[in-house]
C-alpha cells in the first residue's frame, strides 16, 4: 500500500509540476506564438524589468552583509554566557514567525513622518534634521525595506549560527587559547573558518530570500516610489494581473528569465565560496 | 571582578537589541488595547484602561472572524496533506528495500524544486486552477500549498527515515508486518519527531503565506488573515487602534504556542534552513 501511494501519488505530483513549466509563451488565453520576442523586449526595452532587477540584486547584496555580521556578533554576545541568554534568544526569533503583512503594517507606523519611531527616535537624540518620510523619497524607501528585512532575519540567522557554535569542540578552542591566541585570534582564525559552511548556507539562503521578494514591498511600497522598491517579483504581479496588456506570456517570460539568474547566480556563489575554503586549507 | 564587568557591558548591545527587535511587536500590543482616539491624542501612551472588547470588536465586525476560520482552514488541511503524502513518500524514498524505477532521478527533480522561486509556477498555476474552477476557492489553494511544501517536507522526511536501522524492519517483517503496517505501526510513530518539525514548519508557512493568496483569492469571503491585513490597512488605515488589535488576532495563535514550544519552533524553523 505504501508502494502503491508512492507509485500513484507520486507521478501525479511529477506530472503537475512539470505540467506548470511548460506553457511559456502563451499570450492570455488565446496561444499566440510569439518566439523569443518577450525576452528581446525584456532585455532591451523593459526599463522597469532593470530597475526592478537592480533593486533585487541591491537587496539581495546588501540584506546577507548586513544580516550575517548582526547575527553573528549576537550569538558571539549569547556564547559569551550573558544572563538571561535564553530570554533574548527567544525574543530575537519571534520577528521571523510573523507574516510579511503584519510586518509591513507595524512597519508602515515605524517609518509614519508625524509619530513613527524612527523619526521619534531621531528627534530624542537631537538628529530632528534627519528626521523624514522614509518610504516617501526613493533614496530611502529601498533602504528602509532592508531594515526591516534584517529586523526579520538577524534573529533567525543568529540561532543557526549560535546552535553551529555550541557544536564546535571545546577542545579546538582550548587548544588554541594554550597556544597563545586571543580572543580575537580564535574568533577569526578559528570559529569563522569552522563555521563557513553554516555561514555560506545561510548567506545563499538569504540571498535567494531577498531575489524571491514579493510580500513585504507589496504591503508596504507597491514598489514605489518612482519605482524605487520595485522587484521583480512584484513587477511580475503587476505585469500579469495589473497591466492593461492581460499578458501572462510576457510575465512568464521575466519569470523565466529571473529563474535562470538565481540558480545561475547562486550556483556561482556556492561554487566561489567553496573554492575560497578549498584554497585555505 | 573584570569578567563581571565585561559581561555588563557585553549586556548593552544585548538589551539595545532586544529593544530594536520586541520594541515595534510590544508598541503594537500596547495600541491594540487602546481606541484609536487615545492613540491620536498619545501614539506611545499606555493601555489605561485598557479595552480588551475590542477584540471582540474586531472579530464581530471586521469580519476578522470569518478571515481567521478561512486561515485556519487552509493551513490545517494543507498540513495534514502535506504530513500524510509526506511522509509516506519520504519512507518510500528513504527505505533501501522500495526500489522502484526512476527513484534517484525523481528524488533529484523534488530536491531541485524546493528551491525554485514562486514566481515560476505562479502564472500557470493561476491558469491551471482557472482551468479546473479552483481558482477563487480555499481547495484550491489548499492545493497549491500541498504541492509547494510537499519536496521540502519529503526531503526532511527521507533523511530521518534513512536513519532508521534495517533491524527494526527486518525485525517487523519477520513478525509478519505487511508494507502498510510496517509503515503506521513502526516507522511513522518512531519519525514523530522529524514530523513534528516538519508539522510546525509547514503550518507557519502556510498561516503566513501571502503571494499565492494574493493572486489566487479575490473574493472577501475567502480571504486569509495575511490578504486581509492587506486589504484592511488600505481601507481604513484611519483607524490604526482596530487595526492593531487585527494584527494581534493575526499574530497571536502561532506566538503563543511558540512561547510554549519554542525548542520546537526553532527546529522547525531552522530545519527549513538547511536547504539552499
Amino acid at each position: 500500500m505504501v508502494l502503491y501511494a508512492a507509485f500513484t501519488i507520486y507521478p501525479v505530483l511529477v506530472t503537475f509540476y512539470n505540467s506548470l513549466h511548460t506553457l511559456r509563451m502563451d499570450l492570455g488565453m488565446l496561444y499566440e506564438y510569439v518566439g523569443l520576442e518577450h525576452f528581446r523586449e525584456i532585455l532591451t526595452s523593459d526599463d522597469v524589468f532593470w530597475k526592478a532587477a537592480r533593486n533585487s540584486l541591491v537587496w539581495a547584496i546588501v540584506a546577507p552583509l548586513v544580516d550575517l555580521p548582526l547575527a553573528f556578533v549576537l550569538a558571539l554576545t549569547l556564547h559569551a554566557r550573558v544572563p538571561f541568554a535564553r530570554v533574548f534568544r527567544t525574543v530575537w526569533f519571534t520577528p521571523v514567525l510573523m507574516s510579511y503583512p503584519v510586518v509591513g503594517v507595524i512597519w508602515l507606523w515605524v517609518y509614519n513622518y508625524d509619530w513613527g519611531i524612527a523619526n521619534l527616535v531621531l528627534r530624542a537624540v537631537g538628529l530632528g534634521s534627519y528626521a523624514q518620510a522614509w518610504l516617501a523619497s526613493p533614496a530611502t524607501a529601498l533602504p528602509a525595506l532592508i531594515l526591516v528585512t534584517t529586523w526579520m532575519f538577524a534573529g533567525f540567522n543568529m540561532v543557526v549560527l549560535l546552535a553551529a557554535i555550541h557544536a564546535i569542540p571545546a577542545d579546538y578552542l582550548e587548544a588554541a587559547t594554550v597556544d597563545g591566541a586571543g580572543p580575537w585570534h580564535r574568533t577569526v582564525r578559528i570559529m569563522i573558518p569552522l563555521l563557513r559552511p553554516t555561514l555560506v548556507n545561510l548567506a545563499i539562503l538569504d540571498f535567494i530570500g531577498k531575489m524571491k521578494q514579493f510580500a513585504l514591498v507589496w504591503v508596504m511600497t507597491r514598489g514605489g516610489p518612482m519605482w524605487g522598491t520595485e522587484t521583480v517579483a512584484t513587477y511580475v504581479v503587476k505585469r500579469a494581473f495589473e497591466w492593461k496588456t492581460l499578458d501572462l506570456g510576457y510575465p512568464s517570460a521575466i519569470a523565466v528569465i529571473w529563474f535562470v539568474i538565481i540558480f545561475g547566480l547562486s550556483l556561482l556563489l556556492t561554487r566561489v565560496l567553496q573554492r575560497r575554503e578549498a584554497l585555505e586549507f | 571582578m573584570s569578567r563581571r564587568l565585561t559581561r555588563l557591558l557585553l549586556l548593552l548591545p544585548v538589551l539595545a537589541y532586544t529593544v530594536f527587535s520586541a520594541g515595534p511587536y510590544l508598541w503594537t500590543v500596547m495600541m491594540s488595547l487602546r481606541t484609536t482616539e487615545e492613540i491620536y491624542r498619545s501614539h506611545y501612551g499606555l493601555p489605561i484602561p485598557a479595552h480588551w472588547a475590542k477584540y471582540a470588536t474586531a472579530w464581530n465586525e471586521f469580519g476578522y472572524a470569518t478571515y481567521f476560520r478561512n486561515s485556519t482552514i487552509v493551513a490545517v488541511a494543507s498540513v495534514l496533506i502535506v504530513t500524510l503524502i509526506g511522509s509516506m513518500a519520504g519512507f518510500a524514498f528513504g527505505r533501501r528495500r522500495y526500489h522502484f524505477p526512476l527513484r534517484e532521478p525523481l528524488f533529484l527533480l523534488i530536491f531541485l524544486s524546493i528551491m525554485f522561486p514562486p514566481q515560476i509556477m505562479l502564472l500557470s498555476l493561476f491558469q491551471i486552477l482557472v482551468q479546473y474552477h479552483l481558482f477563487n476557492s480555499l481547495a484550491g489553494l489548499t492545493l497549491v500549498y500541498v504541492v509547494t511544501e510537499l519536496p521540502l517536507t519529503i526531503y526532511l522526511l527521507r533523511a530521518f527515515f534513512a536513519q532508521i536501522p534495517t533491524e527494526l524492519e527486518e525485525a517487523a517483517r519477520i513478525d509478519g508486518c505487511s508494507d502498510w503496517a510496517m509503515f503506521w505501526r513502526v516507522m511513522f510513530p518512531m519519525a514523530l519527531p522529524a514530523v513534528a518539525t516538519t508539522v510546525i514548519l509547514n503550518f507557519i508557512y502556510f498561516w503566513n503565506e501571502f503571494l499565492y493568496a494574493v493572486v489566487f483569492i479575490t473574493q472577501q469571503k475567502i480571504r486569509t488573515l495575511p490578504l486581509a491585513i492587506q486589504f484592511l490597512v488600505s481601507d481604513q488605515y484611519q483607524d490604526i487602534g482596530m487595526l492593531a488589535t487585527g494584527l494581534m488576532i493575526a499574530t497571536l495563535p502561532v506566538l503563543v504556542l511558540y512561547l510554549f514550544l519554542s525548542e520546537w519552533f526553532v527546529k522547525g524553523m531552522t530545519a527549513g534552513a538547511i536547504k539552499g
